[in-house]
């Protein structure tokens, strides 16, 4: 237990432990002291001295050592003369700390005079203002009176694009340094300093690409004036015009809790529009920190059907009519009635030839009931990824009570085939600080990634070595050796290996985080047994802060597996197999033309697409169901964490024109009574299946009304989730630092979580993990071709996906399709830096990677990288290029 | 090519650090830069960065802070004249715009003859000697304390002829 400091603040007494700031004692008890350079996250700086107060200590008597008495017995205290900052001060025993005091006003409104000497009045046309803590604290604090200089006022630029995503006001600027010091102390990517000096200061960068850092807009919450402004946002509303709601970012398994700020617009026809996401705090799962694809990333959840771009989103049901042997027929607006009348039916024929994909970008709700589904059928529910190993992410996952933000002196995390940074970037972040308060970090990669700079250990295994890897970590530990590929043996042989072993067996608590680099489907389900074996030898299971932890690529992929979704290693063939598909929130024939097969896609089967926008799938689909987009709706996503978390509805749900031609059927399910505006209009997942399921088996347990039931029905019906209540996951409890309220200046504005911090979901027991199958098994592991190229996949956080293309903010970051070669494959193919080159990508089963069957080719720039051994091709994930698994390509130059 | 052209010195700079505190030679590469062509351009702090491991932005921010160091291109000889305080109450605020005036150019300007700039500064640590300046150019620093307008003028015409006997071919040798 660290000790604790009794203190007295404006008459108040407050007991908090040795070393905290006097600053943060007083907003423990509420007492306010303003502050705009001094941030709760970050060091002390005690540049802006807006927090001064008197400070009283007790006199001690040197020769006793005991404190001097007055002569009512009471402790004397000595006052400093002058005032002091009680951001850089640390509490005292019998401090007595004055704030409200004529002396500390005065202080503060001298202050507030200083930083306003040469502050533009442009409060009226500032996107701060309203939620700007400079006009908020001059208003509490400063002089109604202004001995301002006009004549002697400076003048600097006030549009510095520091980025395409960050603007900067100079004038603006008080020159608080958090934005600096964020970026440097906090995310280490120091792309932004101070030039000059004193009233010369400024905000620069130098750096190329300017502003280019993944938590960029984190600087503008910040930002204790309006002097950082995102592009998103600059001029777009005024912060009370706002109104807000809870929501959960869509992009990756971390889970950001998110405030995604609305309103009405005459620009958009009276429609409902996002204007802002903003960060909403929970300090287990994002803190107060959003990485910019959320802040950035949402513009396809709000895209309607008069989108004139091509993300038009579907607005009514659509089915195939008027095919022939001879030609495919079109799809052609329906009713809803229609379209689940012919979908029921083909599925109902289908029985357990129906096969349910779906991506994992739906929420909990939605998947559970696509379950309830292919149960009631005997179908299959298949997720759309390329990475597995999420049933023992189930089993020996981390529990209820777990926090990386808790981790801290002796645990250990490893970290196997991921890129934390580019994978899930606020991950990176916790991670890096977890070994900043004193984990041991130990990476198992086969390349360098960013995360590389914190880690205690770093290993590397040759490209599709990485499960080898993880047991020869194991190896070191255990008596009995399994045999390795040769390829390891050098690792194996590493002192570091085994040092970094032991430290991982001998920790309190260990995680293993592990994603999906350079690997697929089978390789990352073999890499997931590897990591179980480990962290069950070492016992690191079954306790809050231990376990697996799956990098996934979308945001609910957990709570797929949660459900007993199952992925499928020949997803191909199985498409082709099945005699009914419901595809759902995944577009694979828009990922991957091989989906296409030989007779089209999905062979002769009846392919129904439920989706936000007529996807390369849909087009082939035979009827099309338009889903609504998770911030029009309500639900919950669980997160990599096992954090089951609830999102809102933050717009209303898009109606479209309906045709008239269609008359109602009198045989509607009861939630679309509403009136024929919402008859033909996108409706929830969940809704949309549990409709279907009814129509075939009107007793199926399985509801349509409202996600609240359906979560309760999965709480009845999945251990998982048995603890959990949908009421539950909207509580809160108090979290430290206190942000969002009143008091902006101290922790920016990030939203304070009234919406719930949800609940992390029990471990599934009941199954036995089947931790010994890899036991004594020779591992496959990938082999280098004498000819040729291997492609090995990668994600990059600013992707191609159809998730992210919608905003436009983005694209710059985004680039083109690209692969990344090693200069001496580059300098044999005369290939230069940038050059554009043919990618033929081979048979995706080879049967000798050897041979170098031919495929589809992509024609991509070409970036040269002196690190990557020969023959290694890195190709982005989700940029058009479809490889998701290592795959032999071949490579020539565009002549 | 900051790496191809003092390769040695670059080393030696460095061996004086911890290889994990390199940063710490960010001080000694700038004034390397500058010694050599009177400015830090752009391309050369991407190069120090990069020498040193540290964000471009980083290397800026010394360049910034420190008023010995120039971003920008400036006469062959830096004339900064400490306008603090101190200073100015000993009349440094008129002898420099007495001196520009003479020169022909504002406070910040170069001569036409591209050889000396006059600017402003903050404490030199010379108040009681007041008007004060120092020359920075290629050869390194020099004080000159208790000046006049006609001394500094003398002293500059000194530089002038100076630089015109030696020309730039044997500009190399001042710095050895």
């Amino acid at each position: 237990m660290t000790k604790l400091v009794t203190l007295t603040i404006d008459g108040m007494q407050v007991s908090v432990p040795e070393g905290t700031l006097v600053v943060d004692a007083a907003k423990k008890i509420g007492i306010e002291i303003p502050v705009f350079c001094y941030h709760p996250k970050m060091e002390p700086v005690g540049m802006c001295r807006m927090c001064l107060v008197e400070i009283g200590r007790p006199v001690i008597d040197r020769s006793t050592g005991q404190p001097v008495l007055e002569d009512d017995g009471s402790p004397k205290i000595q006052f400093s003369p002058n005032l002091e900052t009680a951001c850089t001060t640390p509490v005292g025993a019998g401090m007595v700390v004055l704030g409200a005091t004529e002396k500390a006003r005065s202080g503060r409104e001298d202050i507030i005079e200083f930083l306003l000497t040469s502050h533009p009045l442009d409060c009226p046309i500032c996107d701060k203002g309203g939620e700007c803590p400079l006009q908020n604290l001059t208003i509490k604090y400063g002089s109604g009176q202004s001995r301002y200089l006009y004549d002697e006022k400076k003048h600097f630029v006030k549009h510095v694009s520091l980025g395409e995503l960050i603007f900067l006001d100079r004038e603006r600027c008080i020159q608080c340094g958090r934005c600096v010091r964020f970026q440097s102390e906090i995310v280490d990517d120091p792309v932004i300093g101070f030039f000059h000096r004193g009233r010369a200061l400024e905000i620069v960068t130098y750096s190329n690409p300017g502003f280019d850092s993944y938590f960029s807009g984190n600087t503008t919450d910040i930002c204790p004036v309006g002097a950082l402004t995102t592009a998103d946002f600059r001029f777009g509303a005024r912060p009370w015009e706002l109104n807000k709601a809870a929501s959960i970012c869509n992009h990756c398994p971390v889970g950001c809790n998110l405030t995604m700020n609305v309103r009405r617009e005459a620009a958009s026809g009276g429609d409902w529009v996002v204007k802002r996401v903003m960060p909403r705090q929970n300090e287990s799962v994002n803190e107060i920190w959003v990485c910019d694809k959320g802040r950035f990333g949402y513009h396809f959840a709000a895209s309607s059907s008069n989108d004139q771009t091509s993300f038009k989103r579907l607005s009514q049901p659509l089915v195939r009519k008027n095919a022939g042997s001879d030609h495919p027929g079109e799809l052609v607006p329906a009713s809803w009635d229609e379209a689940l009348s012919v979908v029921s039916e083909r599925f109902a024929e289908a029985g357990d030839g129906l096969l349910a994909l779906a991506g994992g970008r739906l929420a909990n709700e939605d998947l559970f009931n696509l379950k309830q589904l292919t149960t009631t059928l005997g179908g299959e529910a298949v997720l759309y990824t390329h990475m597995a190993g999420g049933e023992l992410t189930t089993q020996l996952g981390i529990q209820p009570g777990s926090d990386i933000g808790t981790m801290g002196q002796g645990d250990a995390i490893l970290v196997v085939a991921c890129d934390l940074m580019e994978e899930a970037p606020i991950w990176w972040l916790r991670v890096k600080q977890a070994a900043e308060r004193g984990s041991q970090l130990i990476i198992l990669n086969s390349r360098s990634t960013k995360l590389d700079q914190a880690a205690a250990f770093v290993l590397r295994y040759p490209f599709g070595a990485e499960t080898s890897a993880v047991l020869a970590m194991l190896n070191a530990l255990s008596e009995k050796r399994l045999r390795l590929p040769e390829a390891v043996q050098v690792l194996e042989r590493d002192p570091t290996l085994q040092a970094a072993a032991e430290v991982f067996s001998g920790a309190n608590n260990a995680l293993i985080m592990y994603g999906s680099d350079c690997i697929g489907l089978t390789e990352s389900q073999a890499l997931a047994q590897a990591c179980a074996n480990l962290l069950d030898a070492t016992g690191h299971v079954g306790r809050p802060n231990n376990g697996l932890l799956g990098v996934w690529p979308r945001a609910n992929d957990q709570g797929a597996w949660e459900l007993g979704f199952q992925t499928q290693t020949k997803l191909e063939d199985a498409l082709g197999a099945a005699a009914a598909l419901y595809i759902v929130a995944a577009d694979p024939a828009g990922d991957d033309p091989t989906y296409l097969g030989q007779s089209g896609f999905g062979g002769k089967a009846f392919v129904v697409v439920q989706d936000l926008y007529l996807t390369q799938t849909a087009r082939l689909a035979d009827v099309v169901l338009p889903a609504q987009s998770w911030i029009e709706r309500d639900g919950s996503f669980t997160s990599g964490e096992r954090r089951a978390q609830r999102f809102y509805p933050v717009i209303p749900p898009r109606t479209a024109p309906v045709s008239r031609a269609e008359s109602p059927s009198t045989n509607k399910a009861p939630l679309l009574i509403a009136g024929d505006e919402v008859m033909e209009s996108p409706l929830p997942d969940f809704a949309i299946t549990a409709m279907i399921t009814l129509r075939i088996d009107s007793e199926a347990r399985i509801t349509a009304s409202s996600a609240a039931r359906v979560f309760n029905q999965m709480a009845e019906t999945v251990p998982a989730f048995s603890d959990q209540t949908y009421l539950e996951l909207a509580q809160v409890h108090e979290q430290w630092p206190i942000v969002g309220r009143d008091d902006l200046y101290y922790g920016g504005t990030s939203y304070e979580n009234t919406g719930g911090l949800g609940m992390q979901l029990a471990l599934n027991t009941s199954d036995t993990p089947s931790t010994t199958r890899l036991a004594g098994t020779t591992v496959e592991f990938i082999r280098m071709p004498k000819l040729g190229q291997i492609a090995f996949p990668i994600a990059r956080l600013y992707d191609r996906g159809k998730t992210l293309m919608p905003s436009q903010l983005l694209h710059e970051r985004i680039g083109e399709p690209y692969i990344v070669l090693n200069v001496n494959d580059a300098e044999m193919l005369r290939i230069q830096d940038g050059d554009v080159v043919h990618m033929t990508v081979a048979n995706r089963e080879p049967d000798s990677p050897d041979r170098v069957t031919t495929g589809q080719t992509v024609v991509v720039q070409a970036r040269l990288d002196q690190e990557l051994p020969e023959r290694v091709v890195l190709v982005p994930r989700s940029f058009g290029i479809p490889i998701d698994k290592p795959t032999p390509v071949e490579i020539r130059r565009t002549e | 090519m900051l790496a191809e052209k003092y390769t040695t010195e670059i080393q030696t700079i460095l061996a004086k650090y911890p290889p994990e505190e390199r940063r710490a030679a960010v001080m000694p590469l700038l004034y390397l830069v500058q010694r050599d062509q009177l400015y830090v351009d752009r391309h050369s702090m991407s190069e120090i960065a990069e020498i040193l491991g540290i964000s471009t932005t980083e290397v800026a921010s010394v360049v910034g802070f420190y008023s010995l160091y120039y971003d920008q291109p400036g006469g062959k000889y830096r004339i900064q004249v400490c306008t603090d305080l101190p200073c100015a109450l000993r009349g440094a605020e008129q002898f420099m715009e007495q001196l520009c005036q003479r020169l022909g150019i504002k406070p910040g300007e170069t001569t036409s003859d591209g050889l000396f700039t006059v600017e402003p500064v903050m404490c030199l640590a010379s108040c009681d000697k007041a008007p004060m300046f120092q020359v920075q150019s290629g050869g390194g620093l020099a004080y000159y304390e208790d000046q006049t307008v006609e001394n500094a003028l003398a002293l500059i015409e000194q530089l002038r002829t100076e630089a015109a006997s030696k020309g730039s071919a044997k500009r190399k040798d001042e710095y050895e």
